[in-house]
């Protein structure tokens, strides 16, 4: 294991708004991808897609803006994917009981 | 003789990497399992993250120790702050069960770090006499849990 660096990056399709993130998302990281995300979770004309294939690391504080932004896209009848969950933070997500929220889409 | 390793950090989330790494290290040394050692990962971030957000909220700045201590059949982690405790009982009240039965309007999206040092370690306790104490223990050899 070395420094494995919170990153997001954000894609835009015809139809969707994909934000990928990978490395270590944990206290320090979270401000980052609250505020990359403030400026899409509005955004109802697209999908709004996590891309998780990459992250290696999430605690509560990142399990806690997912749940945020579930509530968010929820409220505005707006479409949420998470797609690409590793094995380990999918353990996470079932522990935490947040998996029966997420819609993981279809597998492309 | 008890063999111990210990490290001091600003209590700022900035160094969280750093005692990550460390238990990273000191566990595989140990001959941890990969999953039990992301579960370890995750506690231990747990316990600092409730320190730095908590811990030293209004007193501006302090540090933070934590202590990795071999036993012979596991891990002992005891991470410790000097600031204003945290409620841990309130909080054990407040998350009890999680998420699994909460409708989604009522999911709160902050209070599982302690549920979560529960689910993934095999001991926990907290000493709020002077400061915070959080003290988790994660043993080896639990491999009926890797099915």
């Amino acid at each position: 294991m070395t420094l494995n660096k919170f990153q997001a990056v954000i894609h835009e399709t015809d139809s969707a708004i994909i934000v990928q993130v990978g490395g270590e998302l944990d206290l320090a990281a979270a401000p980052e991808l609250r505020s990359l995300l403030e400026t899409v979770v509005n955004r109802t004309d697209k999908t709004l897609v996590l891309d998780t294939e990459r992250l290696a690391y999430i605690d509560s504080t990142g399990i806690g803006i997912v749940v945020s932004v579930i509530k968010a896209r929820d409220e505005k009848k707006a479409e949420f994917i998470v797609k690409n969950i590793p094995r380990s933070i999918k353990r996470l997500f079932d522990i935490t009981g947040i998996s029966g929220y997420i819609n993981e889409g279809t597998v492309s | 003789m008890k063999t111990s390793v210990q490290l001091t950090i600003p209590a700022e989330a900035d160094y969280l990497d750093i005692v990550r790494l460390t238990l990273y290290g000191l566990a595989v040394k140990l001959g941890f399992e990969y999953e039990q050692i992301e579960d370890m990962k995750v506690a231990v971030g747990e316990a600092c993250n409730n320190a730095i957000i908590h811990g030293y909220e209004h007193l501006g700045s302090g540090e933070l120790h934590v202590n990795f201590e071999q036993q012979l059949d596991g891990l002992k982690i005891c991470i410790r702050d000097n600031g204003t405790s945290f409620n841990y009982q309130q909080a054990i009240n407040r998350t009890a069960g999680a998420l699994h039965t909460t409708r989604l309007s009522d999911a709160p999206t902050g209070g599982l770090g302690l549920y979560m040092m529960q689910a993934l370690m095999d001991h926990v306790e907290v000493n709020t006499t002077s400061g915070t104490e959080v003290i988790l223990t994660k043993l080896l050899g639990r491999k009926e849990e890797m099915a």
